[in-house]
């Protein structure tokens, strides 16, 4: 099948419901995500959000019971839960880091090339040049090119998050779905990577679940306030957190929530 | 501007705080302008002159609208603390202030306008010496504010006190000539509401003195006559 898409939504999400066995957690979402533009997740713990981004790689499927029961969602026109979608390559094009980083025990440029490794990637070359580009794109070139083959885990927390996101990105996935990044970080560390955030959007589609609001108003173009499982709303974010035109998320975004 | 070389590591603040402090500094530059060009058109009834003020302070209206949103946007998004904060605090009310005095400009413009019309001479020139002097206090207010200039910010007040003295003998001489003034009378009237403007925008300058201080060294000394019991007995 060709599947030619003009859209410039780069992932479409269509009356998605979700349960886990007969718990539906996820109501009837539909919305665009626009390409290469940050968009953020904002809402209670157990909305949903977290659910909602992981079913756009499908990591969901590793949980048993847990299923689409109704909808779609597209990546760039293409129906991910078509029986010809080959799993590793959507996960490849769509990328995830999470709240705590998970370096593998690796040392640090094996971190990065690992997703090239598996790709069958094997010129050095190349592997050396994917490596430098990816750790200059997620800046942390600078502090790592001296210590390239040493432990991951050598690394301070921030970096050992920027080296994740190092990962995702040198394989090139067309969309970057991050869990609470910062949720692990201090402050400074956190700007950090919210910086790495807005330089990335020129590349990449970023998708952001955080709990941290004033993080989506610093780093994001768009917000979508989930509540039990619903969309409540969702518009460029600087007009849901200045004149939300929901009372829901006027309440949770003030901190008013009855 | 006051000490917000260093940048911050998230670019984005940097750009949108260059992008308020731009656009004040362009406020502070057209709102000079109008009033220079205002007194202009008063003293050398030059009525193309005072139309063109009329017309442009659209452009200091839609300043001062779009430096609110900036300083909304920034608020609301970035959280500033400290040296930040009170940067956007004090673009909003230099705006603020700003908006105000290119007000005035735009009353001697319309006020010079009248005076163009009307076939009766009248000596435009009494005004000067209070122009000569808001000029000074406005320009002097603007430099403490970029320059980051606290002691020029709040040494304003005695110039503004001298302003005061001044207007109040141009008002006493202009009534004074009021009553037999016959059909000068209204022409006389226009002076003395240019007057009242230019001691106004002294009054506004001030302001922006106490505002500079407020950015460059987070004190705030307005009213401050008032707080202190000696600076109070003396005025009683």
């Amino acid at each position: 099948m060709v599947s030619e898409s003009t859209e410039t939504a780069a992932v479409r999400i269509e009356n998605l419901r979700f349960a886990y066995g007969e718990k539906q957690v996820l109501h009837d979402v539909t919305m665009d995500i626009p390409a290469r533009q940050v968009t953020a997740f904002i809402g209670p713990s157990g909305c949903g959000k977290s659910t909602l981004i992981r079913c756009i790689n499908r990591i969901n499927d590793r949980i048993p019971s847990a299923r689409v029961t109704q909808g779609s969602i597209l990546v760039h026109g293409i129906d991910i839960h078509r029986p010809d979608i080959h799993l590793q390559e959507l996960r490849r094009r769509v990328g995830m880091v999470f709240q705590k980083y998970n370096p593998f025990a690796k040392s640090i440029y094996e971190n990065v090339v690992y997703g090239l490794r598996i790709a069958g990637v094997k010129k050095k070359s190349d592997l050396d040049a994917a490596a430098e580009n990816a750790l200059r794109s997620a800046a942390l070139w600078d502090e790592v090119k001296d210590r390239l083959h040493t432990s991951a885990f050598g690394l301070s927390g921030g970096q050992q998050q920027r080296l994740c996101i190092a990962r995702v990105i040198a394989t090139e996935p067309d969309i970057v779905l991050m869990d609470e990044p910062c949720a692990a970080l201090d402050p400074l560390a956190t700007l950090k990577i919210e910086e790495l955030i807005t330089s990335l959007k020129e590349k990449f589609t970023i998708v952001i679940v955080t709990h941290n609001m004033s993080q989506a108003t610093r780093c994001s173009d768009r917000t979508a306030f989930m509540y039990l499982g619903n969309l409540v709303e969702y518009g460029p974010t600087m007009q849901i957190f200045e004149k939300p035109r929901e009372k829901q998320t006027e309440a949770y975004i003030t901190g008013s929530f009855g | 501007m006051p000490p917000m070389n260093q940048q911050h590591i998230f670019h984005e603040l940097d750009k949108t705080m260059n992008a308020l402090k731009d656009s004040v500094l362009l406020m502070a530059s057209l709102t000079r302008q109008n009033l220079e060009r205002s007194v202009n058109a008063l003293l050398n009834r030059d009525i193309d002159l005072a139309r063109s003020v009329i017309g442009d302070d659209t452009e200091v209206d839609e300043l001062e609208m779009k430096i609110d949103q900036i300083g909304m946007d920034i608020l609301l998004r970035f959280h500033p603390v400290a040296t930040d904060l009170r940067l956007v605090i004090t673009s909003m009310k230099m705006a603020h202030n700003l908006e105000r005095i290119s007000d005035h400009a735009v009353n001697i413009a319309k006020r010079a306008k009248k005076i163009c019309k009307s076939s009766e001479a009248i000596e435009t020139t009494i005004i000067e010496p209070l122009y000569t002097k808001a000029e000074k206090l406005l320009r002097d207010a603007l430099l403490a504010y970029t320059d980051a200039n606290p002691e020029l910010g709040q040494g304003l007040k005695p110039a503004d006190a001298a302003l005061d003295a001044e207007h109040k003998q141009v008002i006493a001489m202009l009534s004074g000539r009021l009553e037999n003034a016959g059909p000068r009378a209204e022409n006389l009237l226009h002076l003395i509401f240019v007057a009242r403007s230019l001691e106004r925008i002294g009054d506004l300058s001030v302001n922006i003195g106490e505002d500079s201080v407020f950015l460059s060294e987070a004190r705030d000394i307005r009213h401050e006559h008032r707080k202190s019991p000696e600076a109070g007995e003396s005025q009683d």
